[in-house]
């Protein structure tokens, strides 16, 4: 796989730089470190040393300070004593002695001579004098001033060495410790590096793989598949399919537009092929239609001739039709006859018209007949009105009537009560007048009742006769209206009246034109005579039409000579068909095709 | 004990034990009064009003010549005041039962004949205490008569012109 080979070397290159760069990038940042690391410690043993001076100088200070102290406790302690005797001065030098750092103590009087000194060796010694094998001058003094008589001058001799070389034990340890500190630090940025190497080399790897893998599977598998059709196509083999359907990605998108570029290419090849058939075919046609047609133009001169012989013969028949108008001329005549007739008939017409606007006067003097009905109609609904309104007072008086006639029932009502109470107060005496008192009640009751009834019929009569009055009212409108309408009715008559004398006279005119339209036919008749004269001059064209026949003869022969010549032309197209065919048939446009060109070969 | 002693001489009166009420009408319920007290009943009223005196007397009528004085028994029942109408009646009462007076009702009804043992008569016990036998509304009515569709009221016409005085 050539394509697979220049991939990889592209991903291996591509690889390899990035594996350098982040080689080279972990060095970088490693040396960068060491040097981050070693400025640390620098300033680090710096910060040591000047904490270590300082210690020293403040033991130093503390040190006279505390023996200055010491002193002056020893002179406060003399000055309070009055006798001091020389064995005190011995106890109070080994006193001083005590002190570690106090190497030696020497008192002196008036003179500045000593008297008395003690000093360390192995042990405590005292005597008057130092010895001269013993180094006082390296050691640090303090001078001090008694106020008392026996002792001048105190001197104490003290060392600080013993606190120096303490503090140089602590201080090379530590200076040992951050060097430790240091060297393991270098061999974890070490390690780091190589871890860090390690690291991307393993993910270069991976993106190596997964370029290498993806690239077949994604570019390398598509482009060979295009690589294959088109080898095919290289062989002009069209029939190649294209599978991909889906464009998922750039690639498939371009196999899918060659697909349908293949299909369309397909597709007009197929048709160039069968048109070059076709075309073959026709050409060949053509060629015989050539011929043909050479042969037709041949008999089509014959015809022509006989054409002309016809056409003398077409003169002849103008001839007969020239006859012929002279009878449409007669026919003409009739026709002015016929012209008279419509005269007469509009004639009879007008007399009918005259006959309408007579009968139109008749109906309007019936509509004025129809108004004086209508006013007497109006006249008779008001006497009913009148009439009707009688009825309802009457009415009214009978409500009245038996108004009083239920007045007289309830009186009775109530005299039969008193009757029932006279009677009851006569005891069993009035016992049959009170039956006749019930009697009367019971009557008076019933005549009550009757008048209520009474009442309530003429209630309704009394709203009958109100209605009627109103439905009389609604008549006599009505009625009026009958009488405006019909007046109208009578003018509209005489205004049809007066249209129709205008239709009549509109009649008259047009009988005058009928007249005229007889007048105008004779016309016609002259007209037709001299059409008769100009179909002769017809005949005399239709010779003329006979020798320009004769002129289409010879214009037909000389076609003929045109239609050999299209015959050439179209042997001369076969072949080009025929050439066009050869040129078009290497594609091969599907399988079958392939087969059936192999098969003719 | 006196209206035990009524009733026996009603009674007396009356053998086939059976009594007669005058009957009528006041807002919706049926009243009645024996018919023996009744006099008269009068239909067209013209009242003279009594300016001073309490409510429940309506005024003065003349009738033929005689002046009763005529109350209102709607206040005296304790109803609301009515106006005079067309169904209004006086009922005149005897001599025996007051002195010449009469009450207005809003409808006379019949005269009604009914038995004795229909009606129930309210007694009033001698041991009930004195503000309970003030109370006027028991004073007016005797007692009740069971009719067939509605219950009669029978009220004591000689308790009257008392409860007027009661009244006040």
């Amino acid at each position: 796989m050539k394509q697979t080979g220049v991939a990889t070397k592209i991903i291996f290159l591509s690889c390899g730089i990035a594996l350098l760069l982040m080689v080279v990038g972990c060095i970088i940042v490693v040396q960068y470190e060491i040097v981050l690391l070693n400025k640390m410690t620098d300033i680090k043993v710096d910060e040591k040393e000047n904490y270590y001076l300082y210690r020293l100088y403040s033991e130093k200070k503390i040190l006279t300070n505390q023996l200055t102290l010491q002193v002056n406790n020893l002179i406060t302690l003399m000055k309070s004593v009055d006798v001091i005797y020389e064995q005190t001065f011995a106890f109070q030098i080994q006193s001083l002695l005590t002190h570690p750092m106090v190497v030696a103590a020497e008192f002196c009087d008036k003179t500045g001579q000593s008297f008395l000194v003690g000093w360390k060796s192995n042990t405590v010694q005292t005597a008057k004098k130092f010895p001269s094998t013993l180094q006082l001058k390296q050691y640090m003094v303090i001078n001090k001033q008694t106020e008392i008589p026996s002792v001048e001058i105190i001197r104490l001799y003290y060392t600080i060495e013993k606190i120096e070389q303490q503090i140089q034990v602590l201080k090379n340890q530590e200076m040992n410790e951050l060097h430790e500190t240091r060297n393991n630090i270098y061999k974890q940025l070490n390690g780091l590096f190589l871890a860090q190497s390690i690291g991307s080399f393993l993910v270069v790897a991976l993106l190596g793989a997964t370029l290498i893998i993806s690239l077949r599977w994604l570019i390398l598998n598509p482009i060979n598949y295009l690589m294959g059709i088109a080898r095919q196509l290289k062989k002009l083999d069209l029939s190649v399919e294209i599978t991909t359907t889906t464009a998922s990605h750039e690639l498939n998108s371009l196999a899918q537009a060659l697909g349908q570029l293949l299909e369309g290419f397909r597709k007009i090849i197929a048709d160039v092929k069968e048109n070059a058939n076709m075309l073959s075919g026709s050409a060949d046609n053509m060629t015989d239609i050539a011929e043909q047609l050479s042969n037709h133009s041949e008999e089509a001169e014959s015809k022509a001739n006989i054409v002309a012989e016809a056409s003398v013969q077409i003169s002849a028949n103008i001839h007969t039709i020239a006859n012929s108008v002279e009878q449409i001329s007669d026919n003409m005549e009739m026709v002015s006859s016929t012209s008279d007739f419509l005269f007469n008939n509009i004639n009879s017409v007008a007399n009918a018209i005259e006959e309408l606007s007579s009968s139109l006067t008749h109906v309007g003097e019936r509509a004025k007949n129809g108004t004086k009905i209508a006013e007497q109609a109006v006249v008779l609904a008001k006497k009913a009105g009148k009439t009707v309104n009688s009825l309802r007072h009457a009415a009214d008086e009978i409500g009245g009537v038996s108004e009083f006639i239920q007045r007289i029932a309830h009186k009775t009502n109530i005299l039969s009560l008193n009757a029932t109470i006279e009677a009851a107060s006569a005891g069993s005496a009035g016992r049959g007048f009170s039956v006749v008192a019930s009697a009367i009640q019971e009557f008076a009751e019933q005549s009550s009742r009757a008048a209520k009834d009474i009442t309530d019929r003429i209630a309704s009569v009394q709203k009958g006769t109100f209605e009627i009055e109103n439905v009389f009212k609604d008549v006599s409108s009505i009625i009026r209206e009958m009488n405006e309408s019909s007046e109208s009715i009578s003018f509209a008559v005489i205004e049809q009246t007066k249209a129709v004398q205008e239709i009549a006279s509109n009649a008259l005119e047009a009988d005058e034109r009928a007249r005229n339209i007889n007048v105008s036919i004779e016309d016609l008749s002259r007209t037709v005579n001299d059409a008769a004269e100009n179909t002769a001059q017809v005949a005399m064209g239709a010779n003329d039409v006979s020798t320009r026949i004769q002129g289409v003869s010879e214009s037909l022969s000389f076609n003929r000579q045109i239609s050999h010549q299209i015959n050439e032309t179209a042997i001369v197209l076969n072949h080009l068909s025929s050439n066009l065919k050869c040129m078009v048939d290497p594609f091969k446009v599907s399988h079958q095709l392939i087969s059936n060109n192999n098969n003719k070969e | 004990m006196r209206k035990i002693n009524n009733i026996t001489s009603e009674k007396k009166k009356i053998p086939e034990s059976k009594r007669q009420f005058c009957s009528f009408q006041m807002a919706g319920h049926y009243f009645g009064v024996d018919i023996l007290d009744v006099k008269e009943i009068i239909d067209e009223v013209v009242l003279t009003k009594i300016h001073h005196a309490p409510p429940e007397m309506l005024g003065f009528v003349n009738i033929r010549g005689h002046v009763h004085l005529v109350l209102d028994l709607r206040l005296l029942l304790n109803f609301s005041t009515k106006s005079i109408d067309e169904s209004s009646r006086v009922l005149l009462f005897h001599p025996n039962v007051g002195e010449s007076f009469g009450v207005m009702v809003d409808q006379i009804g019949h005269m009604i004949e009914v038995e004795e043992s229909l009606i129930e008569y309210r007694v009033t016990e001698e041991n009930i205490s004195g503000i309970a036998r003030d109370f006027r509304k028991t004073e007016l009515e005797k007692g009740v008569c069971k009719l067939e569709d509605k219950l009669l009221i029978i009220l004591d016409a000689s308790k009257f012109l008392n409860a007027v005085e009661l009244k006040r």
